[in-house]
């Protein structure tokens, strides 16, 4: 990345780097110039996810791999220090959360509209572009949405993992007549719920292997929780207790975990002609009754990130028909110590939901 | 339906109706049918053109097929056409003479699925050779009019016959959304992967490739129009290979839309793989029921999985590609077998050998 922006003698850019596996370290990071359409922004919450933790445990995720220093996060929200020359709509000053991804915007993807799927996408912190737990941040102005006054800067981080949520309601059609089933109640399950809601669904259950994020989605506002196992025998008889809890058909699936037992859960508890959405990504290959789903005429519908996804998250927190802060469990400052202690508590899972960085 | 008085057109002198009974394992016998009164929008069809489909083999080899037990004697068959004999008092659209298509099942109308077009669904359907529902395989049947789909002049009764199976086709076509737009891949060049490359033509698609393991259905499918044919394995290891020759039978893209005619655990992870991001793969065969995939890479590149369960609203389609010649059925029609007690068990056999054998049709 090129030279550092701005003139006068200021403090040195640091960001988060993850340098190799298990090691971030703290460290300068340039800025490059400002664009004419590019704004400079200095980050205030940035949010961890588990994408985060993967790539810190093993050096890549899916086919990304990290080949040298990265600085690592993407869920994040700031305030705006300078705007390129050609910027209408923000000001210094503006409060902003910041839409991760740059698409290319010449590809078939992008015209059609599926920004999302463009091949040449940077995205923070999926190398080798680097993330935005740092200091400050330069990103174009397009992919930074004010915020309202009455939405917290780490309200505006989260509207990142809520995006996610979001996109797979558009994707699996859901409205005020759906009955929608979720596996998982980790923090995707849990945003996945909150848009559901948000999207006039009627009634929401949802299972999880661990009691106290059950109680947590109680909280949140699912109609019924089922508690599960990891046992493949199981399924029967947990799609029987799913079925009985929707009391009607199941007619949408997110499945928040993705491995072989959800999913296969999800297809049979489907009912005929409904959707299951794959969000999670547990397991690589899985084997599931795929003919019998299919000859039901439920369909797999995938989701990948988001787009178009950061007003309505926005205008959904603005109004409160979403209330992202209940997820936010541990917070944690910007020092080596502190970054480090961060990762180990979102790694672990558990009671810890959304780990959040203030800075 | 059920076996009720034998009905009696006119007064007139009737033959007994005979039709192909399932009776066990390997048994068909044909056998007397009764045939149920006439409803004021029912017609009285004689059969004249019915195929055998992969199901109905199947039931004759298992007195099975997915979730449906044959528990007693069923007639069989439900790829067909023939003429009016005779029509109900409130059947206006079609009189004694004319030929039609038949689509085999009867939906109710009551339930939730009926009522927001997704027939095909419907939790009551009443479905030929679909325990306990009898088929069609018979000299006459009885069938609700608007369910007989009048064929034009110079559209034959195997043709007509052949609307069934065409149908699954054309709906997975627009189940996946086939167009001039979105290149095509079918894994399997068996009669249901015949039909869906005749489909896709039909729809307007420029680039299909065909992949199969048998080279004399291969060639059948570049004859009927594949741009290009692949010869796959059955060995999961050469997934990686075959998904180069894809490729490059797809001038270097991926394709935008996959039948998988096949529905076994290779064909499915190849299709996954072949396909590109925000595409479609369409499940139509009913290889085997669990599958391992892979399917997480597939969902994060926002490739769907459509599944298809029969057809819904084909028929006028059908008939229309087929007047206008978009689609030709006729060479997918390669054995022929009249309506004996011989003669059924050597079409089944026929049939059930696969290979050379597409579509086998009865002449009654």
């Amino acid at each position: 990345m090129g030279s550092q922006g701005g003139g006068d003698g200021e403090e040195v850019n640091m960001a988060a780097w993850l340098v190799s596996i298990n090691t971030l370290k703290i460290q300068p990071f340039k800025l490059p110039s400002l664009g004419p359409h590019d704004v400079r922004v200095k980050m205030k919450a940035v949010g961890i996810c588990g994408s985060d933790v993967h790539y810190l445990k093993t050096m890549r995720c899916a086919d990304f791999v990290v080949r040298e220093p990265m600085v690592i996060g993407h869920e994040c929200a700031g305030i705006i220090e300078e705007v390129g020359s050609e910027v209408k709509s923000l000001a210094p000053g503006d409060r902003v959360a910041l839409e991760p991804g740059i698409s290319c915007w010449r590809c078939d993807y992008c015209k059609e509209g599926q920004y999302n799927l463009c091949p040449e996408m940077k995205f923070f912190a999926t190398p080798p572009v680097h993330g935005s737990l740092a200091n400050q941040v330069v990103h174009p102005e397009d992919l930074c949405f004010k915020l309202p006054d009455n939405v917290s800067l780490e309200e505006g981080a989260m509207c990142e993992p809520l995006s996610v949520g979001v996109h797979a309601c558009r994707r699996a059609n859901v409205g005020p007549e759906t009955n929608v089933l979720v596996m998982g109640a980790g923090p995707i399950g849990l945003v996945t719920m909150l848009a559901a809601r948000a999207f006039g669904a009627p009634r929401i259950v949802i299972v999880d292997v661990d009691g106290y994020r059950l109680s947590v989605a109680k909280e949140l506002g699912a109609d019924e929780i089922v508690k599960v196992s990891t046992n493949m025998q199981d399924v029967s008889e947990e799609v029987e207790q799913i079925q009985k809890a929707m009391g009607d058909g199941v007619d949408v699936t997110f499945d928040c975990a993705g491995f072989s037992k959800t999913m296969s859960t999800a297809l049979s508890a489907t009912r005929a002609g409904g959707k299951v959405c794959l969000v999670g990504m547990g397991h690589n290959e899985m084997t599931v009754p795929l003919t019998p789903a299919a000859a039901r005429e439920v369909d797999v519908v995938g989701v990948f990130r988001y787009k178009n996804t950061w007003p309505l998250c926005i205008e959904f927190l603005r109004s409160g028909k979403i209330d992202v802060k209940p997820l936010i469990t541990h917070r944690f400052g910007f020092s080596q110590k502190e970054v480090e202690e961060a990762f180990e508590t979102s790694a672990h899972g558990g009671s810890a939901i959304k780990v959040m960085f203030n800075l | 339906m059920g076996k009720g008085g034998q009905s009696e057109g006119n007064g007139a002198q009737c033959e007994e109706n005979m039709a192909a009974w399932l009776l066990g394992v390997n048994t068909l016998k044909i056998q007397p049918f009764k045939l149920p009164s006439l409803g004021p929008n029912d017609v009285r069809v004689a059969m004249k053109a019915v195929g055998i489909c992969g199901s109905d083999v199947h039931y004759l080899k298992s007195m099975s097929c997915g979730d449906y037990y044959v528990k007693e004697p069923m007639v069989i068959g439900h790829e067909c056409a023939g003429i009016i004999k005779e029509v109900g008092s409130k059947v206006k659209s079609l009189a004694p003479g004319d030929k039609v298509a038949l689509e085999p099942g009867i939906a109710c109308w009551r339930c939730k699925p009926c009522k927001e077009g997704r027939y095909n669904l419907c939790d009551e359907m009443k479905f030929f050779a679909t325990p306990p529902i009898h088929g069609s395989l018979a000299n006459q049947i009885v069938h609700p009019a608007d369910l007989c789909f009048k064929l034009p002049e110079g559209m034959s009764l195997e043709e007509g016959a052949m609307c069934e199976p065409l149908s699954v086709g054309v709906y997975a076509c627009q189940r996946a959304n086939a167009s001039p737009k979105t290149s095509v891949l079918i894994m399997g060049a068996g009669p249901i992967g015949l039909v869906t490359l005749l489909a896709a033509r039909a729809f307007g698609v420029s680039k299909i490739v065909v992949a199969d393991v048998d080279e004399v259905r291969l060639a059948i499918a570049k004859d009927l129009g594949a741009t290009a044919v692949i010869k796959s394995s059955q060995n999961m290891e050469d997934v990686g290979k075959e998904l180069e020759l894809i490729k490059e039978a797809l001038g270097g893209a991926e394709a935008d839309v996959t039948f998988d005619c096949v529905g076994f655990g290779k064909t499915m992870t190849t299709a996954l793989k072949a396909t590109s991001r925000g595409g479609k793969v369409c499940l139509v065969g009913m290889g085997h029921s669990d599958m391992t995939v892979p399917l997480t890479p597939a969902a994060g590149r926002e490739v769907d999985i459509v599944g298809i369960f029969r057809y819904k609203n084909t028929w006028p389609l059908c008939i229309d590609f087929i007047t206008s010649g978009k689609i030709d059925v006729k060479p997918l029609i390669t054995h022929r077998f009249g309506f004996s007690q011989k003669e059924i068990e050597e079409a089944f056999a026929t049939s059930a050998r696969g290979g050379s054998a597409i579509k086998v049709m009865f002449n009654l």
